[in-house]
């Protein structure tokens, strides 16, 4: 029976944590509730820290939860941000459609939702707060075809679950479709993780030896994409990813296959949105949809900023 | 019953393995190539390691469903472990070691948990499942480990003899652990317990050392995997080897292990892994959508089970 005692402090560490995890109800903040998608990705790191700075501009006091793309958890998070009484709600669906019961929940219980990065199909929102995400697959495709002299095989890794992908793609095959000389040879997805994009594009290369272009449809993909480009050391690809995370950065300025990377502003959507939350707490008319503006960066432009991240 | 359906039976998940092969070759021109066989090995390599584990675990009639979050965990840790700041040949093993130290401590903590508490195996390993993943969350705060040594990526990436190296790990591993379930007593300890318990407890067996080593041995595995696939992709992930544990209990069904214990062999996992990997790699050089993709690998884990019922039903 030694062993137990081994056991023993574990659960009473767990047992630590979870109580020491409840807040007093005493205040008389606003009291925000937040649902991410995942605090998996830099992107929502990022997300996240603007929210927090906005609202301790405002002294919101923001309960942050994340469902890491479960659909029944993220419902249940909002479920009990409603049965809480909080002020506001703030989504990031991991499904569009899927967050609608929730949405509606929140609307019967007359709590504003607004939604962040990726839009809800169903129930009332008061605001998406996003980037330009057609724009961005627009400048990806521009600079693809571009650096390509408008012509050759070009392959998406793909995640096509979510809307805010889908728009990206959308506006990728856009300005593709501007060069009749360019195909788009494959379509996979690599479900936005590096390993699962990793296996997809060796699987591209062996099908396609001819193939002038990638675009990942966020950085993990990319790199993903990348890491299948190195080890199999095809020359003359070029690959465009999404989202200028640090390691994609990294990687664009030591010259490597990835050439170019769609940067959005994730603070930015964040306090943006704690901005639209506190005008419709003031009552001001806050618009439907707030498009939060992106840029592409390569490595020309990363060594004119090099104060950048 | 027909000649055709008799031959299915007979030669059972091989004979679906050779006609897979057959249809991909015919559809895809790149498909039956040197490279792209190579590359199927090395694609399979990261999910077969584990599925070896697995079928230990589910031999002894348990299932192990924290694999996919070791991978994760192993893979930062070992990539913390090599960023610390000490010269490379003393950093190196280290991160090895503690990478499949992390692994079997899992395992050794599944298998007491399952012991000592009589907790059942799926239960405990769904909440290891996701503790670790957890865990690699919060050590990370979400961020990738990268920037590592150039050196690391051999581990996954390497070619020996114009073989990659997981491709070798994976062999050796495989042998291995034939060899130990054919030819050791620890081996037959391993098949009793699947198939009897109480049997097996009866003959002198000691039945939770049997489960406690069975555990650590899948914990180990999935983390050698772990520190290949972070060789890989050049970077501890904590969003690394996302449902693979269901890959991995696919490969080892279709490879004809019970799931009630007491049947089945690494050989028949083997050929598992190898049948889900084509499978993947021919759809996609098909150009098959992934939405198409899904369901055709469900139905063939279906397909390949009935296949080796009859086999079991003659």
């Amino acid at each position: 029976m030694k062993r137990n005692y081994l056991l023993f402090p574990l659960f009473l560490g767990l047992f630590v944590g979870i109580t020491c995890g409840k807040r007093d109800e005493t205040r008389q903040t606003k009291i925000i509730g937040v649902a991410l998608l995942t605090r998996g990705h830099m992107f929502y790191r990022d997300l996240e820290e603007g929210l927090l700075e906005e609202a301790q501009k405002h002294q919101y006091e923001l309960i942050i939860t994340s469902a890491e793309f479960d659909l029944g958890k993220q419902i249940a998070q909002v479920e009990d941000f409603i049965s809480r009484k909080v002020d506001a709600i703030i989504v990031c669906p991991v499904d569009s459609k899927g967050i609608g019961t929730a949405v509606k929940a929140a609307n019967a219980a007359g709590i504003p939702v607004f939604t962040a990065d990726i839009a809800a199909q169903e129930g009332k929102v008061v605001s998406h707060i996003a980037s330009d995400n057609v724009a961005g697959g627009r400048l990806a495709g521009e600079f693809l075809a571009k650096a390509l002299g408008g012509k050759g095989n070009i392959a998406i890794i793909n995640h096509p679950a979510v809307t805010s992908v889908l728009d990206r793609v959308q506006g990728f095959k856009e300005a593709i479709a501007q060069y009749p000389e360019i195909n788009i040879v494959a379509d996979v997805s690599g479900q936005g993780v590096r390993d699962r994009s990793l296996q997809v594009t060796t699987d591209v290369l062996q099908a396609h030896p001819t193939l002038n272009g990638i675009f990942g449809i966020n950085d993990d993909s990319a790199l993903g994409a990348l890491d299948a480009v190195q080890q199999y050391k095809k020359e003359g690809i070029i690959i465009v990813g999404y989202d200028a995370t640090p390691p994609a950065l990294d990687a664009i300025r030591k010259g490597t296959a990835l050439k170019a990377d769609v940067i959005q502003y994730p603070k930015v959507i964040g306090t943006t949105t704690i901005q639209k939350i506190r005008d419709h707490f003031a009552g001001m008319p806050v618009p439907p949809i707030v498009p939060v503006e992106v840029g592409i960066v390569d490595r020309q432009t990363l060594h004119a900023s090099s104060e950048g991240r | 019953m027909s000649i055709s359906t008799r031959l299915a039976a007979e030669f059972g998940i091989g004979f679906a393995f050779l006609l897979e092969i057959g249809v991909f070759a015919l559809l895809s021109p790149y498909f039956f190539t040197a490279d792209n066989l190579l590359n199927i090995s090395l694609q399979a390599s990261i999910t077969a390691i584990i599925a070896v584990g697995m079928t230990f675990v589910i031999l002894t009639g348990g299932i192990d469903l924290s694999v996919g979050s070791l991978v994760a965990l192993a893979g930062i840790v070992t990539t913390s472990v090599l960023k610390l700041d000490i010269p490379l040949v003393v950093s190196f093993p280290l991160a090895i070691l503690s990478g499949l130290l992390v692994g079997s401590a899992s395992g050794v903590m599944a298998g007491l948990c399952m012991t000592r508490f009589r907790i059942a195996p799926f239960i405990v390993t769904l909440a290891l499942m996701t503790i670790w993943r957890g865990a690699a969350f919060m050590y990370t705060e979400g961020r990738p480990i990268w920037e590592l040594p150039e050196i690391f990526g051999v581990l996954g990436s390497g070619r020996l003899l114009g073989i990659p190296v997981p491709t070798h790990i994976m062999l050796i591993v495989f042998v291995v652990a034939h060899v130990v379930l054919k030819y050791t007593t620890f081996g037959r300890h391993v098949y009793a317990v699947g198939g009897n318990v109480e049997a097996a407890r009866v003959a002198g067996i000691a039945v939770d050392r049997v489960y406690v080593v069975v555990y650590t041995i899948s914990g180990g595995l999935s983390a050698l995997s772990g520190m290949l696939l972070a060789s890989r992709i050049n970077s501890g992930q904590p969003n690394a080897g996302l449902m693979y544990e269901l890959d991995v209990i696919a490969a080892v069904v279709v490879g004809g292990t019970s799931l009630n214990g007491g049947r089945g062999s690494v050989v028949g996992t083997f050929v598992g892994a190898m049948l889900i990997a084509v499978l993947r790699n021919g759809l996609n050089l098909l150009n098959i959508g992934s939405y198409v993709q899904q369901v055709v690998v469900g139905v063939v884990i279906l397909l390949a089970v009935m296949v080796d019922r009859w086999r079991r039903a003659e």
